[in-house]
């Protein structure tokens, strides 16, 4: 018992440490100070079509990988009574059954909040996200189609995203009924439905505001908001998460219940 | 023999082509006049000149295909001696130490050669590939830098690409010495360095020229060549490798067996 806690409690440090990336590569094109230094200040760079460029590589605050509702006021999460005792059960056993330790992508809005960069591209009708965790993407289709009838339920669901101004406003759904929102384990359902609002204050930040709206575990949607960083002169590692993971070893010990 | 079946089981889920049952139309596509794609039309071309590469491919008929990459080689590979007996083992163990088999990604060339479709994005600097096979991607850079001088070991190495005419040359290096070269389990090392040509040949075929040069497994380079047929009005599906992987539960017995 104590060798499986003490393994899956160092499977979620290993997934919840911030990392430097000590890869160096100056990435051209962006604004510098007089000293070299890039400028994050700088106003926030538009395509030619006038709406914010929002690509780049980005690493999120730090703040909401294990608590997604870590920034909100104490017993705000709106759970329905099953959704509350499961993820208490989570807490309590350490995340044993946590998809991620058995190197499954973290899904939305899960791969946002790692401490891991992203990039962002946009190209024609698109917006791709390519996560370092788990060396993972997704794509976010940008080119007016509604969501498919009959969706294949998936980790990353099925996402559409549109300008409202200066934010891209992400809505995704089509979801598996086993995804989990934060390292904690807060549930999620098939009738998960998300929102991400990305607004990129300057050249160096970004929001993204995030809906949670799943009928079938929350009494009513609710929002959290997580700053992004630009990441500048550095680049993706490859992040492999097969190799040598640790928690494969004890799957048929954490099985034996 | 149960895990003999296991592997076996594993291995052809790995190769099998499967249809993508997904249906959307592609936006921007030379059609004929019933509607359907024109997949012989000419090689779309950038502002520049140069041919777009972008869209959904998919690894067609008559080139080697990732069960044997030397398949279709007229002269015997040029193995080292050791590379020759490595690959013997694997083919008679049914590539039990598959790193895919673990979900690990095939790295380059192999993830160009497995039977699933993969997607091909330009952006500015950059050629980025998102393989539907076990939901990876791979990064191409096109801002004329250099390789790096001592690059971290990876199993999709480090990849830099320019243009030659109207092919698209992308080098890679800083492979890690665990890359399989194909199903069959053709060796690789750290000293790998693979190139591959990029010709679209119009608009619904490419070809990807793979030339290995691995100095450390093989007495000299040696070329073959991949043909790819753009997929219309479909879309990636999500590969989650590690669902229900049922390679994972026999490691242990594979671990006791040595």
């Amino acid at each position: 018992m104590q060798s499986v806690r003490i393994a899956v409690a160092l499977a979620c440090v290993m997934t919840a440490a911030p990392s430097a990336q000590w890869l160096k590569q100056p990435t051209p094109g962006i604004p510098r100070m007089a000293d070299g230094k890039p400028n994050l200040s700088a106003p926030a760079p538009r395509t030619a079509d006038g709406t914010p460029d929002l690509s780049g590589l980005w690493r999120p605050a730090a703040i909401l990988i294990g608590d997604i509702a870590a920034n909100l006021p104490p017993n705000s999460v709106p759970y329905q009574p099953w959704a509350e005792k499961l993820y208490k059960e989570r807490r309590a056993n350490d995340g044993r059954d946590d998809p991620t330790a058995n190197c499954i992508v973290g899904g939305v809005p899960r791969s946002d909040l790692v401490p891991y960069p992203f990039k962002i591209l946009q190209v024609p009708g698109m917006m791709v996200i390519l996560y370092e965790a788990v060396h993972s993407y997704r794509q976010i289709f940008a080119d007016g189609r509604s969501f498919p009838a009959d969706m294949n339920p998936t980790w990353f669901g099925y996402s559409v995203g549109k300008w409202e101004k200066d934010a891209f406003v992400v809505e995704t759904k089509g979801f598996n009924d086993r995804g989990w929102l934060d390292n904690f384990g807060k549930p999620a359902t098939d009738k998960l439905r998300v929102v991400e609002r990305f607004v990129r204050k300057d050249f160096g930040h970004m929001d993204v505001h995030i809906t949670i709206d799943d009928p079938g575990a929350y009494t009513k949607p609710w929002d959290v908001t997580l700053p992004l960083a630009l990441a500048p002169d550095t680049e993706l590692l490859e992040y492999i998460c097969n190799e040598n993971n640790k928690y494969f070893e004890i799957i048929p010990k954490a099985g034996s219940r | 023999m149960k895990i003999r079946f296991i592997v076996v089981v594993v291995f052809a889920m790995s190769t099998v082509v499967s249809a993508q049952w997904l249906k959307h139309p592609t936006a921007g596509i030379p059609r004929t006049a019933d509607g359907k794609p024109d997949l012989t039309a000419p090689t779309p071309r950038l502002a520049n000149g140069k041919p777009v590469l972008a869209g959904l491919w998919r690894p067609a008929p008559g080139g080697p295909g990732v069960g044997n990459i030397a398949r279709n080689l007229k002269d015997p590979v040029p193995f080292q001696p050791w590379a020759e007996a490595l690959l013997k083992e694997r083919r008679a163990n049914n590539s039990r130490d598959d790193p895919t088999a673990k979900c690990i990604v095939g790295g380059v060339p192999r993830s160009d050669l497995v039977g699933y479709p993969y997607r091909i994005l330009e952006v500015p600097g950059m050629m980025v590939i998102l393989y539907e096979a076990v939901h990876a991607y791979r990064q191409i850079f096109t801002d004329g830098r250099e390789l790096p001088k001592d690059p971290n070991p990876a199993w999709f190495g480090y990849s830099v690409a320019k243009w030659d005419g109207d092919a698209l040359v992308v080098t890679t290096t800083g492979f890690n010495d665990n890359v399989w070269l194909d199903n069959s389990g053709h060796p690789a090392t750290e000293q790998l360095r693979v190139t591959e040509k990029f010709v679209r040949k119009n608009f619904g075929n490419m070809d990807i020229e793979i030339t290995i040069d691995d100095p450390k497994a093989y007495t000299k380079p040696w070329t073959v060549v991949q043909p790819l047929a753009f997929q219309a009005d479909t879309e990636l599906l999500e590969y989650i490798c590690n669902e229900n992987n049922k390679y994972f539960e026999i490691i242990p017995k594979l671990n006791a067996d040595r």
